[in-house]
């Protein structure tokens, strides 16, 4: 792994590189100049109102990691700002303990924001999206009736003083520029985390996360991070709140808040940072444009959040994401290089086969698998046919860990796999792709690829975080790889494009690439060469082939008979769950009850 | 006490279990989760004081009329907020149109109606304020009845054998080739039928208030989540018990505390068993 | 009815918020209007009170305007509906002093707005003058622009417990109030007001102004043996359910407390007329009818002039009167001190002992910017409102 991580960058591609960079920038220096502007050119009531814009960007940044990228629906977020502007409020005014010093009021704020992010995120591990939205809402109801209720140290209605900061952010200026300056802190460390394989793991979550699990990303592992990241984000942005709003009682904290917060990031648009923030500003400063309309604002929220989601799903990002309206070209060959191969794949100790012993499974009464015996040798391509129902894909769904066997057992060399534990195989190095290709459709294809190998990482969420050098080497690895990965498959011309504007062919190929950043010991492939062409699936069984010849256990699941027969050096005919027959290509061939039940039709 | 208590406590898990109801009946022909839910109970309160208390129309009349007025608006839910969305169900975007939908329901109501409680007018007479008092056996009536009637239409009617069969298996519904897509509009207009009935039917309890539609939204999809997805019966049981429970909280630490105490509970049983207390189908994600 | 006036109010907003926004070119000081901001929960939740004290506010101005303004000067109002949420509040608060710069701010209404938008008024030194009751509002020393048009809560406190105790001889009190932050934090100072007279509070407690059925809470204040409830809600649904059960519970205790007891919209929810009796809320001495039936001679006066302009059927008096005492401060500040000049303005209303006005006689001292005296809170019979004014309750001559 060292050998590749070292490997310089193509000069060109670094140029290119760095000219996207800023061209990504450019956007937010604007803002960043504009706010700067702002208070010379206007007055005390234009400043307060950039303000207020920039502590909700505190909050819906991290919560933009949340709802955008990870596309789990909070709508009671509020809850942490009030959790947040309570601490730092009663820390400060001393009425429980001694006074603390403003700042260390706002540092246990976040902590306390952290910790409560957690717990409420915690129901989003195993619930439904509806029932965590409901769950987050429950959650802020009840936090603003304990503030009522808890008179001793809220204060109960009549609420607590906003802590004062320390000269020189004691003024409105000074406190203008302290909160600007956390914001764009929140925007470069958000930044960060959503161009790491964090980010790009986040987006599989939500868009992919049969595909995410596969790839070994821990669900739990990386929701709890983004959750204690979004809850600190907001405590802190609590605190300047209660600063801003110089008094704060529960009425402050109302669900109109929220509402605004969780349309800023779907109106911006999912998986994007600009987009959110624009959203941000704009409907800070709408009710104040559209005073006299104050009444209608939730109204017209609302009808704004129907319109988005009904007519443009993408929100505002997809309106300015103009590179992906460029013209690919239409007439594309996919040619794979399977000499690279080797750069990948080269250097892996070999273990044992993939065996499995007497798996039994049925749904509901019907036996899917029924006794069924399996080894998948290394290096090897082994077939698996069989008519529809006759529990191909479910064998390869046994061997990946969705699920569970009620009799036999699944090992690895001798090692038992884990039952019921997807996330598990990547780590074993086993990698597998799909019968409808599971992709993130608005990431680019690089993206997707590097999704594949975002376990093989090295630096942790909190270097992601801050850009550490560790997390440079991760992204060098990933990026190197995935465009090795990518060319090796044949699409490396389309490394930056839209996912969701290939063809399905092209999809079937991603698949491949993103399983190969795993530096798979077996790849599980279900129905490759399913709506390929004739020279597809030619080139396909070549890949394959090349694949295996470095020592990668193939499984191959298909309905194309003679690519199975081509390219196969083992081959298992199911029929309804059971074995009818195994062997090598030129025996099934000949075998009379496969030749009658199968392939004579 | 404790009749008291009971009393009120299956009145008011009357109204929850009906709105849990209203959000399985949604969600057997469509798999979706509607914030309407609520918002149809909502609604059914201020309709009903609106036609028959402000404009002043016989009851039956503002009784059928609110009933007709729940069901277009189930229906518009399913036209604007539910079948655009429906391609795309595993992107969770039904979430959020519903979600605005029932903020638009309610905000209109807000700044139409009133922004405080308003009375609902006496339907039978009986008005004792004690254990004989229509406004606590009005929703208990309500709930029975629709029982029974769902289970008369589940049963013996073929229209109501379509909604199982696409509750079952909407794919393999279209292919025995039901007009799914009637179905499903049929099958909001029932569940904006059993919302209005069970706003209308507590309107003395709840009174005519815009803010009701997002409480009925969170305590009716308790009874759903104890009960299981999709699961009636289990939808009844715990919108009964947690009335009662509410109640009984109420009662015994009062005010903030019973809110608490309903929220803690709620969390606790979905983390302990997501399914619900009585079962739901599982999800096949492979 | 309610939803034509909400919709009146509303466009007039509109209308003023317009024109007081316009960029105010920097005229010549002499012609300039006069910009009275007011800071109004128009809408939302708790936007009875602000829509009574716009018709004041709007029938007084208008007065003055038609009357050749105050030295040549017109009384602009610069109206920012802030529908009671404090976040808007402060954004309003901000806009009028920093974009529209107003000369004085009469607002905001509700607690959790004024205890958020008081030390920002306070901070740009504007003259402000504000109805609303939390205590710790007033605070000459931080605050020495800000003063009190209406009663403090200890105010109401005390007149409360003092009418329990002293008038109705009662020793055993109920005390409760509704889940939001008004109703738990009185319940606690209304109890330590009764508690100052030696008088029992054998039950205090919340009660969520939802909750369908008060049998449960009713029993136990009867239980405990309550010989008054005291009740702390601006809820009418909590009100009424509450006079209900009384009723249907047979229980002949009287309920003294807060004004919304009074409202027309706890009239039309309860059951039967007479659950209304025996109740006594809080009044005012210049806005209840005393035994002839008859008002105050001044104010009765008023109320007779503005027979069919103002609508007094739907909302309280002493909202109007006390809209109209406010433009009227903030005028006779503008013309006795000579100008806008806030520091001016402020040293006037400092000398003010009193300052006669429709709804009381307001005095205010350097040290002491609550305006009312405590002699001007009286208790009045709650279902006896005519054209928003109550009768005085028994025990008074």
């Amino acid at each position: 792994m060292s050998a590749v991580t070292n490997a310089p960058a193509r000069p060109a591609a670094a140029k290119r590189g760095s000219m996207g960079m800023l061209r990504q920038l450019l956007p937010f220096l604007g803002i960043l100049a504009a706010a700067l502007i702002l208070p010379a050119v206007s007055n005390d009531y234009w400043t307060l109102i950039a303000t207020r814009a920039a502590i909700y960007w505190v909050l819906v940044s991290g919560l933009n990691l949340v709802v955008g990228f990870a596309g789990q629906l909070a709508i009671g977020w509020v809850a942490m700002l009030t959790l947040g502007a309570y601490t730092t409020s009663v820390l400060v005014l001393g009425n429980v303990t001694t006074p603390f010093p403003a700042f260390v009021a706002l540092a246990i704020a976040s902590a306390v924001g952290a910790v409560f992010g957690f717990i409420v995120g915690l129901p989003a591990l195993r619930l439904r999206t509806f029932y965590f939205a409901m769950t987050t809402l429950g959650f802020a109801t009840i936090v603003t009736q304990i503030a009522l209720a808890w008179q001793d140290v809220t204060g109960g209605g009549i609420g607590v003083p906003g802590p004062v900061l320390p000269a020189p952010f004691d003024t409105i200026i000074g406190f203008y520029l302290f909160c600007l300056g956390v914001a764009v802190f929140c925007t470069w460390i958000t930044a960060n985390v959503a161009h790491s394989r964090f980010g790009r793991s986040l987006v599989a979550i939500r868009d992919a996360d049969v595909a995410a699990e596969s790839a070994g990303i821990s669900k739990p592992l990386l929701l709890g991070s983004v959750f204690l990241f979004a809850g600190a984000c907001a405590g802190f942005a609590g605190g300047l709140f209660a600063t801003l709003q110089s008094y704060i009682s529960p009425e402050a904290f109302t669900f109109e808040l929220s509402v605004m917060f969780f349309i800023s990031i779907l109106i911006g648009g999912r998986g994007s940072i600009l987009g959110p923030l624009i959203a941000t500003i704009v409907l800070t400063w709408l009710p104040e444009f559209a005073a006299p309309l104050v009444v209608w604002s939730t109204f017209l929220y609302a009808a704004l959040l129907l319109l988005i989601v009904l007519a443009v799903p993408g929100g505002i990002a997809s309106l300015l994401d103009f590179r992906s309206r460029r013209k690919i070209e239409a007439d594309r060959t996919i040619i794979p290089r399977p000499e690279l191969l080797p750069e990948i794949l080269g250097d892996r100790t070999t273990p044992g086969a993939i065996t499995l012993k007497n798996v039994v499974l049925s749904f509901g009464g019907v036996r899917a698998i029924d006794g069924l015996d399996l080894a998948i040798e290394p290096g090897q391509v082994h077939g698996l046919i069989g008519p529809n129902g006759s529990g191909k894909t479910t064998t390869l769904n046994v061997i990946c860990g969705f699920y569970r066997p009620e009799a036999g057992s699944v090992t690895l060399g001798t090692k038992p796999l884990a039952v019921g534990a997807p996330h598990t195989r990547a780590a074993e190095g086993i990698a597998r792709t799909f019968q409808t290709p599971r992709l993130i459709g608005e990431a680019s294809v690089l993206q997707n690829v590097m999704v594949g190998g975002a376990i093989r990482g090295q630096g942790s969420f909190v270097e992601s975080l801050l850009s550490l050098p560790r997390h440079r080497r991760d992204e060098a690895m990933l990026r190197h790889d995935a465009m090795l990965a990518l060319n090796i498959v044949g699409l490396g011309g389309l490394a930056e494009v839209r996912a969701d504007r290939l063809q399905h062919s092209e999809l079937r190929f991603l698949e491949i690439a993103r399983a190969l950043m795993l530096r798979p010991r077996f790849l599980l492939l279900d129905e490759p060469a399913a709506g390929l062409s004739v020279e597809e699936i030619r080139c396909l069984g070549l890949l394959i082939r090349a694949i295996s010849r470095q020592g990668t256990g193939v499984l191959l699941v298909e309905h194309h008979a003679d690519l199975i027969f081509d390219i196969c050096d083992h081959v298992t005919v199911l029929n309804l769950g059971r074995e009818l027959a195994a062997g090598t290509p030129a025996e099934i061939r000949v075998h009379s009850e496969v030749v009658s039940a199968y392939l004579g039709s | 006490m404790l009749p008291a208590i009971l009393l009120s406590g299956l009145a008011v898990g009357a109204v929850y279990a009906l709105i849990g109801v209203t959000y399985n009946v949604m969600f057997s022909a469509s798999r979706v989760m509607s914030f309407t839910a609520g918002q149809l109970g909502m609604l059914g309160g201020v309709l009903g004081a609106a036609f028959i208390g402000v404009l002043g129309l016989p009851s039956i009349v503002g009784f059928v009329l609110t009933l007709a007025g729940c069901a277009l608006v189930g229906v518009a839910t399913e036209i604007i907020a539910v079948r655009p969305v429906l391609k795309s169900l595993e992107q969770h975007l039904y979430v959020l149109s519903t979600l605005a939908l029932a903020l638009l329901i309610q905000q209109f109501t807000a700044i139409n109606w009133s922004t405080e409680p308003q009375p609902f007018p006496t339907l039978l007479g009986f008005r004792d304020g004690g254990v004989g008092d229509e406004k606590f056996w009005l929703p208990i009536a309500a709930c029975a009845a629709t029982v029974v009637g769902l289970e008369l239409l589940y049963r013996r009617t073929l229209i109501g054998r379509a909604f199982l069969a696409i509750a079952e298996d909407n794919f393999a519904a279209r292919a025995l080739g039901l007009p799914e897509r009637n179905l499903r509009m049929a099958s909001y207009a029932l569940a904006g039928v059993i919302g209005g009935l069970a706003g209308f039917a507590s309107g003395q309890l709840l009174l005519a208030f815009f803010a009701n539609g997002a409480m009925l939204n969170f305590y009716g999809f308790v009874p759903v989540a104890l009960g299981g997805l999709g699961n009636n019966r289990g939808a009844i049981i715990s919108g009964l018990g947690l009335g009662v429970f509410q109640q009984a909280a109420n009662f015994t630490v009062g005010g903030v505390f019973a809110s608490v105490a309903v929220f803690s509970v709620f969390i606790i049983v979905l983390l302990v068993a997501p399914q619900g207390l009585f079962g739901a189908p599982a999800q096949r994600r492979v | 009815m309610k939803i034509t006036r909400r919709g009146l109010t509303l466009g007039g907003a509109g209308l003023a918020t317009a024109s007081g926004l316009g960029l105010s070119a920097p005229a010549l000081a002499q012609s300039e209007p006069i910009r009275i901001g007011w800071l109004a929960a128009l809408t939302g939740p708790s936007s009875a009170p602000a829509i009574g004290f716009d018709r004041g506010i709007r029938h007084a101005t208008d007065a003055i305007n038609a009357a050749g303004g105050i030295g040549g000067r017109q009384i602009e109002l610069v109206v920012r509906d802030t529908q009671g949420d404090p976040t808007k509040a402060v954004n309003a608060a901000q806009e009028m002093i920093s974009r529209a710069r107003v000369h004085a701010i009469w607002g905001p209404t509700n607690s959790g707005e004024s205890l958020a938008t008081t030390p920002i008024i306070g901070r740009a030194k504007m003259p402000n003058l504000h109805p609303c009751f939390v205590d710790t509002l007033i605070d000459p020393a931080r605050y020495p622009n800000a003063f009190r048009m209406a009663p403090s809560n200890s105010q109401i406190d005390d007149a409360v417990s003092d009418y329990g105790v002293n008038i109705l001889k009662l020793k055993k009190f109920a005390v409760v109030g509704d889940t939001t932050g008004y109703g738990t934090t009185t319940v606690n100072s209304s109890s330590a007001a009764f508690a100052k007279r030696n008088a029992e509070v054998v039950y205090r407690g919340q009660i969520d102004a939802t909750q369908p059925d008060l049998t449960p809470d009713m029993l136990r204040m009867r239980n405990a043996g309550a010989e008054a409830i005291t009740i702390w809600t601006v809820s009418p649904g909590l009100i009424s359910r509450i006079m209900n059960v009384r009723a249907t519970m047979g229980w002949d205790v009287p309920l003294i407390g807060h004004p919304a007891m009074g409202s027309g919209e706890v009239g039309q929810l309860i059951a039967k007329p007479q659950n209304w009796e025996k109740t006594y809320i809080l009044g005012f001495k210049n806005c209840s009818y005393g035994p002839d039936g008859k008002l105050p001679g001044h104010v009765q006066t008023f109320v007779d002039s503005i027979q069919g302009k103002i609508n007094l059927d739907d909302s309280t008096l002493w909202w109007i009167v006390c809209g109209v005492d406010a433009i009227n401060v903030i005028a006779s500040a503008v013309r006795e001190s000579g100008g806008t000049d806030p520091l001016k303005m402020i040293d006037f209303w400092n000398k003010q002992n009193p300052y006669p006005g429709l709804y009381a006689s307001y005095t205010w001292t350097p040290q002491q910017h609550n305006g009312l005296p405590q002699s001007d809170l009286v208790m009045s019979e709650a279902n006896s409102q005519r054209q928003g004014a109550y009768k005085l309750a028994p025990g008074y001559v």
